[in-house]
């Protein structure tokens, strides 16, 4: 039911670029708050297990930062108590917590793009701007697995000629694990000359050579970019204007309720909603057409 | 013709010198400028991204510009391939990477350019395989940056000796570990703090050493046997030559 990643790769990359970047911008607790929950909504619909197993990895480090904060910066009027005749304010815990969720934020934003832009979403994209260096990328993502089948493969006829990483001691099995390696390098260069002279052969570098790719660009895409844009730059026009500014020190800002502000909330919760809007409206419409049949 | 191929190679490293000095000294500051201006506030997490990886940029450009040979790209592919592979087999080892040795061995063999390449296209392929996240352009830059010194201290002929490899990997472990605390500092404090950096950097220490290590351990291992498959091929097949 992935139904956001089928939009074209500009728009799923607009889409990132401009959240990640936002998120990393905003301090202000309305939108650190509208961040972190579209982020784990949106990794709960798209990658479940792996974000739910990375979160052990990622509680301890948010609790650490936020804890570590008030103990460095003693800046803030309200003191809560003194360690060591070092004020601890309210305003350096507040602070360590907001800039802990805006971390957690960004990488979990980072966790559903992963999950998004596949490897050729992304090369198709930096193909259109760097091709050269896109195919160096492309070839050597391509080159891992291969090298990994054949370092098993050097491994079998090492073994039948006594050199076996499993046996002997461990000065013995190092040995033998260079030997594979070196074999490997010399067999990966040779290779890769031998490939290169065939891509030459069949004309790479020419003129008047055409790529084919299988993302095409759509009226919906189109439209969606269209909506992604103008959000970005109400929000971006917000900020210029200072309507999200929130300083935390000397003290706390006070947070300001006015139509223009709950517009920007809105209009910041609206851009990351889009892609658990599709979702859920994927979710619906195929059900609906279970219903039916 | 062997003439002629120097000053094409002259051309393009003016070129570059152009481009780069123009992204280093007007485009960087804009960026900065807005920054501080625009957004009159500590959002320096942000524009640090984007100068880092604008600072790639120019090295991009001119292998672009120079519509490199299909032997050159394949060797670049091969050496970060072996390099994902190497992180990939030591993974479980926190921080021990064999990523900034064979960086550091193309940088030795093929050039300063070939390096930044290797060291940049190892940063981008590896986190397709472990993950994005905000430290890419901050782990394209560096590792790319080593290669690049990696090769000019090759081209000066200085990287034969057992003790020259024994340094190079010591600055590159640390010198990697720096940079990659630039950032957590950066976003804790919105901006860079000297105090905020010595803590980071004394809690990284142990990662450092492990950098350290696995700098010195794999450039002792590898940096021989490799550097003369590399200068093989190079002799072979005539190539990356400039």
């Amino acid at each position: 039911m992935k139904a956001f990643e089928t939009y074209h790769p500009i728009v799923l990359f607009a889409y990132f670029a401009s959240v990640i970047g936002l998120s990393m911008f905003y301090m202000h607790p309305v939108y650190l708050l509208i961040t972190c929950i579209g982020a784990i909504t949106l990794n709960l619909l798209l990658n479940r297990k792996s974000f739910i197993s990375g979160l052990k990895f990622f509680l301890p480090m948010f609790f650490i930062a936020a804890i570590i904060n008030p103990l460095i910066s003693h800046d803030g009027e309200i003191i809560l108590f003194y360690i060591d005749y070092n004020p601890i304010t309210l305003e350096a815990i507040v602070y360590g917590f907001a800039m802990s969720i805006m971390i957690c934020s960004v990488i979990f934003w980072f966790g559903c793009y992963n999950v998004v832009m596949t490897s050729d979403k992304f090369l198709y994209l930096f193909g259109k701007v760097s091709p050269a260096l896109a195919l160096v990328i492309s070839l050597t993502l391509r080159l891992v697995p291969r090298f990994k089948h054949q370092i098993t493969v050097i491994s079998h006829a090492q073994k039948t000629i006594g050199m076996d990483i499993s046996a002997g001691n461990p000065w013995q099995r190092v040995k033998s694990g260079i030997r594979i390696i070196s074999i490997l390098i010399t067999w990966a260069l040779e290779n890769a000359i031998e490939t290169a002279d065939s891509m030459k052969a069949r004309g790479y570098g020419l003129k008047n050579r055409s790529t084919f790719s299988l993302f095409v660009f759509e009226k919906r895409d189109g439209f969606l970019l269209g909506i992604i844009l103008t959000l970005l730059f109400i929000n971006i026009l917000g900020s210029y204007f200072g309507v999200t500014t929130y300083y935390f020190y000397p003290t706390f800002t006070e947070l300001t309720v006015t139509p223009i502000s709950i517009g920007l909330y809105i209009s910041y919760a609206s851009l990351l909603v889009i892609p658990i809007v599709i979702e859920i409206r994927e979710a619906i419409k195929w059900r609906s057409l279970k219903y039916n049949m | 013709m062997q003439a002629q191929s120097t000053a094409r190679a002259d051309i393009y490293s003016r070129k570059r010198l152009i481009f780069s000095s123009i992204i280093i000294f007007v485009v960087i500051p804009i960026i900065m400028l807005i920054g501080v201006t625009i957004f009159n506030d500590r959002k320096y997490n942000l524009i640090s991204m984007i100068i880092v990886l604008l600072a790639c940029v120019p090295f991009f450009v001119s292998f672009e510009r120079r519509k490199p040979q299909a032997r050159e790209i394949l060797t670049i592919a091969v050496m970060s391939a072996i390099s994902v592979a190497g992180r990939a087999a030591f993974i479980w080892i926190p921080a021990f990477k064999p990523v900034t040795a064979i960086t550091a061995i193309t940088g030795f063999a093929f050039g300063a350019e070939a390096g930044f390449l290797t060291g940049a296209t190892s940063a981008i392929a590896s986190n397709i395989f472990f993950g994005q996240g905000p430290w890419t352009p901050f782990q394209m830059f560096t590792w790319g940056i080593l290669g690049f010194i990696a090769g000019l201290l090759g081209q000066k002929g200085w990287m034969k000796s057992k003790i020259a490899l024994i340094i190079y990997g010591v600055f590159a472990g640390i010198m990697y570990s720096f940079c990659m605390d630039i950032w957590t500092v950066i976003s804790y404090d919105g901006l860079f703090s000297w105090k905020r950096y010595l803590i980071a950097m004394s809690t990284a220490i142990p990662f450092t050493i492990v950098y350290v290590i696995s700098n010195v351990v794999f450039l002792l291992v590898l940096a021989k046997p490799i550097g003369e498959k590399l200068e093989r091929i190079k002799v072979k097949y005539g190539m990356l030559n400039n």
